[in-house]
């Protein structure tokens, strides 16, 4: 584009005022017949566009005699105001055309696959280990084939302590054993590692138990271990609490009962108030209002000797759970052999 | 173990209600699982004396008796075995509602007329005994009530005592637990031995082999013993701690027993050979009867109790057959004893025999009131059996030792449990649990370990005393700290997660399967690897006997079993461990991936019905692996074909990553499958869940977005079907220049018009450079040589639009 002081030049063409009714009327007419709305736009911008018609000759009026700057400076604004318009008609046309035209039946299922889901029994792992990250807990894992040392002996358990039985543990021929509880790998953390520690280790342990509704020779547990100095029971109280209310409800509440086992002590079973009635007594909690979850203690100085620790400079907690038993417990599964069986509309449930 | 409270009250006052104290003793310890009641108030049931007995006329089994029952005399239809003319039996009239419920009715019974009942032991619901009427003192006056000569019904405690505290395996053990929680006195029974009879050593010697297994045993001589039933409270006692009565000196040992947690056994004096005791080992090829029966063969670990020339008793667990008080017993041997717990523990378990004795004396018996337990049998046995007690006690006590002391910080109890216990209590706590307190100060306390705990070794030990004397209720919440955790050693676990969120998105279900797998179903999938199977020496049953080597087996059983249930489709993975033996014996074990597939999975969901073929199955099962492979940025993996039993020849894939195999992947075969009844084709892949997520981690090296446009051509073409998609694939790239940034199969299809043999593929090809523009010469030129470099290496004819 060029203006001369002789003549409006456009597209190598004088503009006057006859040739700008002319172009008027084409873009109009291209405007009409633009397919979509792409080809409106390829007309808008040519005309109305900055570097467009338009706003040239609106630039090159000043360079015009008086007589014809009048003339064609209505010409001009016809042109945007009436190609606007239809440039804007034709756009709304378009796009309720796009959808107008096209109808189909939204009540047609969906086409693409559903999510799969988690195992309830990784879930409940998933999700602990989610609850313990957020008091500070890493997950360690360890082996299942463990040696009888880490699995007993380091934790204290007397050689004539009933778990170490024939009949209750899976014995190797090599003298090693299917752990019968995820403890060993707090003992290789401690025999890794010095104080603070603070983790969690789920994991699958064994028990020759005959399968029955509530009892299944390969199972999950979940344990968790923290040492530190001036580690304290209300510690032990305080974390149990939060992670009852986070797993269970916000409600549930937590008490601790005196119990037995070599590698705490003070040892307590630890109950969780129902989450299901609320501890006013229902199906779910045999009527008592509470739920046997975990097992729990302050951790036996003789184990902290067995790694290596000072037990004069340290104390730590350790507590255990069922992962099978909070599934049951949480989700209402009568029988622990629903876990296992793998029954894809079980599974489906637990989106 | 079962206690009865009225028994708890010999020793100790108790005011709380039954499930008052049940609170008491649960929160300090010892669990009560059960509150029973057992027996009632009998009313309308009295001591009826049976005058008269005479055969039924219209009934074999049955005979009419006349009852007399304080009042008048009355017809009873009887049918028991022991009614005979001049017993005494309980007695219920017309009109009396037993405790099972029944309610008495004048009755004619085959003709005869009956107005009341002689009862038996489960009519009263004393137990499920009905073997004959329940006979009572012949010395009780007819009419007396039934509740006075039972006593009052009975609430029982089932109480879960804890494997440490042995001392609560008696019901001296749970008064002394009670009065420590009350602060109320204990009160044990003074024993007053008469004896009246000659020396024990005229009778008898003991020597014990080694004092590790035996730190001491008495012996006791009852001369002159009358046999017969214990007394009934006796018996009663026995029966609500759920011991069955059996004769007065049997009853007394038991009830001594029950009452102090002191194993005793009574021998037939006059059936033990020399006048002598040995407590030892057995010798090899010994074997022995027991009271139950049974021969036992002894090892040479089996502690025993001897005469001169054989053994007489497995020590601590059960007495022999051979020296058992039986009708003819004149003289007894009263043995009261401690045996170490781990020998009978060994024994026990090694011979499968667990009883009241074993199961006191593998926890641990108080050594220091072996003499009373054995004092106090005698005592009785001088008064319920008119024993004569020889002069003196046998004991011999090689064990002897000093009480352990332990010492307790009070800063230690405050900073262990997390609350402030005042010296004071905490040293009045101990006193009532019976430690003496031997020295205080103001920082703690020394006591000593009285002999009948077991659990107390170290300052630990102590604390957890106060812990459940002073109330774990009490223990306040800490304020949760919140430090951040100094190393974290769970990268695998966040690995697993991860696999588990790309696949459930992908539209897996996640299974769980046992560690366990039988043989046979090993044998389908894999029948070569049994020297490498992790075979368990004691399985719980044989189709759970070998630790899985690998999870597809259960993963198609998964499989099959759902489709047994009508299931159409799945879609499954399963993260689990594998177990391998090595030829040294060394096990190990790996986290593997499995996945799983089954039926119309990848299809429209208005497309299912048709059949589903291998190659579409193969490639969706390919599809998922690869989104998953590319999640975990494994980016280059190989696939080689691979020959396994389990995959259907021709479709099994082994994907290797750099030198390493990441897995295996194909079609279950169509035999094997035909044990699911599985029709169509099932794939399944299994993977290294080490080397899948081992470069999860690694740093991700964006690329940035082109900013030049990109020029697409098309290149079709028809090849032999022997060519494969990854020849061509390698064709494309090598004859292309780097512009090639893009490379995708639009289409493939075979037709007859091709000829035999042959199919059509037809790929897509972008080219773009990072520093210009690309004109449609320089894509037509790489487009030719594209071309040209098929054609003359795959014989491939160019198909042009
Ligand atoms: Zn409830």
């Amino acid at each position: 584009m060029a203006i001369f002081r002789d003549g409006l030049f456009f597209w190598g063409e004088m503009m006057n005022s006859e040739k700008l009714k002319e172009t008027l009327s084409e873009a109009l007419a291209e405007a009409r017949v633009a397919p979509d709305i792409e080809g409106l736009e390829h007309v808008r911008i040519k005309y109305l566009g900055r570097k467009g018609l338009l706003p040239g000759v609106m630039k090159g009026l000043g360079g015009l005699p008086p007589a014809e700057r009048g003339e064609m400076g209505k010409l001009a604004n016809r042109l945007k105001t009436e190609l606007g318009g239809l440039l804007d008609q034709r756009r709304e046309e378009l796009e309720s055309g796009a959808m107008g035209n096209v109808s189909f039946d939204f009540t047609l299922p969906g086409a693409w696959h559903a999510a799969g889901t988690r195992h309830p029994i990784a879930r409940v792992i998933e999700d602990a280990a989610a609850i313990f990250a957020r008091l500070g807990f890493t997950v360690a894992q360890g082996p299942d084939v463990e040696t009888a040392y880490r699995n007993f002996e380091a934790l204290n358990t007397p050689d004539y302590h009933p778990s170490l039985d024939e009949q209750d543990t899976f014995w190797l021929e090599s003298g090693d054993l299917l752990r019968t509880q995820t403890s060993p790998v707090q003992i290789r953390v401690m025999e890794s590692t010095q104080p603070p520690i603070r983790v969690i280790t789920p994991g699958r342990c064994y028990r020759r138990d005959t399968t029955d509704a509530t009892h299944s020779a390969s199972f999950h547990q979940i344990e968790g271990l923290y040492v530190d100095t001036r580690v304290s029971l209300a510690d032990l109280k305080a974390t149990m609490g939060y992670f009852a209310r986070e797993m269970m409800g916000p409600g549930v509440g937590v008490r601790f009962r005196p119990h037995f086992f070599p590698f705490t002590e003070p040892s307590v079973e630890c109950d969780f108030s129902c989450h299901v009635c609320a501890g006013k007594g229902c199906r779910v909690c045999k009527f008592s209002g509470w739920i046997e979850i975990a097992g729990a203690g302050m951790v036996d100085p003789r184990v902290f000797k067995k790694v290596g620790y000072d037990p004069t400079a340290v104390t730590g907690f350790a507590f255990g759970m069922g992962v099978e038993r909070i599934a049951m417990v949480k989700y209402g599964i009568p029988d622990i052999r629903m876990l296992y069986d793998n029954d894809i509309r079980f599974l489906k449930q637990f989106a | 173990m079962k206690i009865p409270i009225s028994w708890l009250k010999d020793y100790v006052e108790i005011t709380e209600t039954p499930e008052e104290l049940a609170d008491l003793l649960t929160f300090s310890g010892t669990e009560v699982e059960a509150i029973e009641t057992v027996g009632s108030e009998y009313e309308g049931v009295v001591v009826g004396k049976v005058r008269e007995v005479s055969p039924h006329p219209n009934a074999d089994r049955l005979r009419l008796c006349r009852v007399f029952n304080g009042k008048e005399e009355l017809p009873v239809v009887c049918g028991a075995d022991n009614v005979a003319p001049g017993v005494k039996a309980p007695f219920a009239g017309v009109g009396t509602v037993l405790p099972n419920g029944m309610v008495l009715k004048r009755a004619r019974i085959r003709g005869e007329e009956s107005l009341g009942m002689l009862c038996a032991e489960d009519e009263l619901g004393l137990s499920h005994d009905h073997a004959g009427i329940l006979l009572l003192d012949p010395a009780l006056e007819a009419g007396t009530p039934l509740v006075e000569v039972l006593g009052p019904p009975e609430i029982v405690f089932n109480l879960e005592v804890t494997w440490n505290r042995s001392d609560c395996l008696s019901v001296i053990g749970m008064a002394r637990e009670i009065a420590a929680l009350t602060g109320r006195p204990l009160t044990i029974p003074e024993v007053t031995v008469t004896e009246t009879g000659p020396d024990v050593a005229s009778f008898v010697r003991v020597s014990i082999d080694s004092e590790d297994v035996c730190p001491r045993y008495t012996a006791r001589v009852l001369q002159g013993i009358k046999l017969g039933p214990s007394p009934l409270w006796m018996q009663r006692r026995l029966s609500l701690c759920g011991v069955r009565a059996i004769n007065n000196i049997v009853d007394i040992t038991n009830y001594v027993m029950l009452e102090s947690g002191h194993p005793l056994h009574a021998f037939d004096y006059q059936l033990l050979q020399g006048g002598q005791i040995v407590v030892r080992t057995a010798v090899p090829g010994e074997s022995m009867a027991t009271l139950d029966e049974a021969e036992r063969e002894l090892d040479v670990a089996s502690l025993v109790v001897a005469d001169e020339t054989k053994p007489v008793a497995l020590a601590g667990i059960m007495g022999g057959a051979g020296s058992e008080i039986q009708e003819s017993t004149q003289h007894v041997l009263l043995e009261s004893a401690s045996f170490a717990p781990a020998g009978i523990h060994r024994t026990s378990t090694r011979l499968g025999l667990t009883t009241e004795s074993s199961h006191r004396f593998e926890r641990g018996v108080n050594i220091e009131t072996v003499d009373w337990a054995g004092n106090r049998a005698a005592a009785l046995m001088s008064e319920l059996a008119d024993a004569t007690i020889a002069k003196g006690m046998v004991d011999e006590y090689p064990g002897r030792a000093e009480r352990k002391r332990v010492y307790l910080s009070f800063q230690h109890t405050t900073d262990l449990l997390g609350v402030a216990i005042a010296g004071r209590e905490i040293t009045d706590i101990l006193r009532r649990l019976q430690f003496p307190v031997v020295a205080e100060d103001e920082e703690g306390c020394t006591v000593e370990v009285p002999g009948f705990r077991h659990d107390i070794y170290i300052e630990a030990d102590l604390i957890e005393e106060i812990a459940r004397m002073y109330g774990f209720d009490r223990v306040p919440d800490a304020r949760i700290l919140c430090a951040v955790s100094p190393d974290a050693f769970d990268l695998p676990f966040q690995a697993e997660t991860a696999c588990r969120t790309v696949l459930t998105g992908l539209g897996l279900s996640e299974a769980v399967n046992y560690s366990f797998i039988s043989a046979q179903l090993i044998d389908l999938f894999m029948p070569d690897g049994e020297a490498s199977r992790v075979v368990l020496p004691n399985p719980v049953s044989s189709d759970q006997s070998v630790m899985r080597p690998s999870l597809i087996p259960q993963m198609v059983d998964v499989l099959g079993r759902n489709l047994s249930r009508q299931v159409r489709e799945a879609a499954m993975f399963e993260l689990g461990k594998i177990f391998e033996r090595d030829a040294s014996g060394t096990i190990t074990e790996h986290k593997r991936l499995c996945l799983g597939l089954l039926g119309p999975v990848g299809r429209h969901p208005q497309d299912k019905r048709r059949d589903v073929d291998a190659e579409e199955m193969f490639r969706w099962l390919k599809g998922i692996l690869e989104a998953l492979l590319r999640s975990q940025h494994v980016l280059n993996e190989e696939l080689t074909s691979y020959d396994a039993v389990m995959f259907e020849s021709g479709t099994g894939v082994e994907i290797r990553v750099g030198d390493r195999v990441l897995g295996c992947m194909g079609l279950v075969d169509r035999k094997l499958g035909s044990e699911w009844r599985m029709q169509e084709p099932v794939a399944v892949a299994e993977l290294d869940f080490e080397i899948l997520t081992g470069g999860a981690l690694e740093r991700v090296d964006i690329e940035a977005i082109p900013m030049y446009p990109a020029v697409s051509r098309d290149v079709a073409m028809v090849v032999s079907s022997e060519v494969s998609h990854r020849q061509i694939e390698a064709v494309i790239r090598e004859s292309a220049p780097p512009e090639l940034t893009g490379l995708e199969l639009f289409d493939i299809f075979a037709s007859e018009g091709m000829g035999d043999g042959c199919k059509s593929l037809a790929y897509s090809l972008e080219f773009r450079s990072a520093e210009r523009s690309l004109t449609d010469e320089d894509a037509n030129g790489y487009q030719e040589a594209v071309k040209e470099a098929l054609r003359a290496k795959l014989d491939a004819e160019i198909r042009d639009k």
